[in-house]
């Protein structure tokens, strides 16, 4: 068992719960969600509680925080992607807090479910598909024919943009899931090998593990940031119909 | 992106980004490719087949659109 290095992965249930044949059991994720929500609710409670003109050091965080989210819409979906900006900063504090909460040792990174991750990535895209149809109507369908295709190449075009469509989702959510799933196997593996080596050659891999920690609380930022820069790319495209090349950069 | 991010995480990002897309367009074409095999046509294997190759092509668009996208910045 212990010789899997997916088994860290594996969930048990802890208080079994069927509710009307829909199997809603508590396990080690759902406690790790729930501490990661409430862990980010307190953070920013007491960063935003006492709104002083020189900030302290957890409100300085909180600035920092909220700065480089309104930069990210801003930049990526324009000035009318704030109203988007309460639904993109909840999805960026609560990744972060999962991610990084994930690098405690014993502790359970709840964004190494793909479950999870496919939920957060539905949500975003569906609702780029809501506002779109809602901001177009019809016209929405529209961003399957990109501007410039030539009239033969519509049959072709049609199927390979639905197909690029699809893909956005699946890419949100693969990522996440991939690279955090992928670093901690690989931390896993690698103290497997530092503990079965043995003192003489032992201390190898336990110098790798220690310098790709580092290397994880940073993918733990940059995989927060790109879910949610991507997640204003998708939103910003279902604004502005083939507008993108303007704006997104 | 722009000059305000730090440039070492915007290319990182970039680069995580343009490897994950590649892989999800051939998830959706061989999955859409599947579900017409298996639920609207008789078709085994040509939808799987043909699914493949549009989510392959589809990825290499994807990730040369990216690419084009971020070379104008």
């Amino acid at each position: 068992m212990e010789d899997n290095p997916l088994h860290p992965f594996e969930l048990h249930d802890w208080i079994p719960i069927a509710l009307g044949g829909l199997d809603i059991s508590i396990n080690k994720a759902v406690v790790f969600m729930w501490i990661a929500v409430s862990l980010a609710a307190v953070v920013m409670i007491m960063a935003g509680s006492s709104r002083k003109l020189v900030p302290g050091k957890l409100q300085n965080l909180a600035e920092i925080m909220v700065d480089f989210i309104r930069t990210m819409i801003m930049e990526t979906m324009g000035k009318e992607g704030m109203r988007f900006f309460p639904f993109i900063g909840t999805l960026f504090v609560f990744i972060l807090f999962c991610n990084l909460l994930g690098m405690i040792p014993g502790s359970y990174t709840v964004t190494s479910q793909i479950a999870v991750t496919a939920v957060f990535a539905f949500v975003v895209y569906g609702i780029s598909l809501v506002v779109g149809f809602m901001l177009h109507g019809v016209k929405f369908l529209g961003v399957l024919i990109p501007p410039g295709t030539p009239g033969w190449l519509v049959p072709l075009m049609i199927p390979i943009e639905i197909m690029s469509q699809l893909a956005r989702p699946i890419s949100l959510a693969v990522r996440l899931f991939a690279n955090m799933t992928a670093g901690h196997v690989l931390l896993g593996v690698l103290f497997g090998m530092a503990i079965s080596g043995g003192l003489l050659i032992g201390w190898l891999p336990f110098v790798f593990t220690v310098g790709i920690n580092v290397l994880e609380v940073g993918i733990a930022f940059i995989q927060a940031y790109i879910f949610t820069m991507l997640s204003c790319v998708y939103l910003g495209d279902a604004f502005h119909l083939h507008g993108h090349d303007d704006h997104a950069h | 992106m722009s000059s305000s991010q730090d440039p070492l995480y915007a290319g990182l990002g970039q680069a995580v980004r343009i490897a994950t897309d590649l892989l999800a367009a051939l998830i959706a074409g061989g999955g859409l490719g599947w579900v017409c095999d298996t639920y609207l046509f008789d078709s085994t294997p040509w939808g799987i087949i043909g699914g493949l190759v549009l989510g392959g092509v589809t990825g290499m668009r994807n990730a040369y659109r990216s690419v084009q996208r971020w070379t104008k910045t």
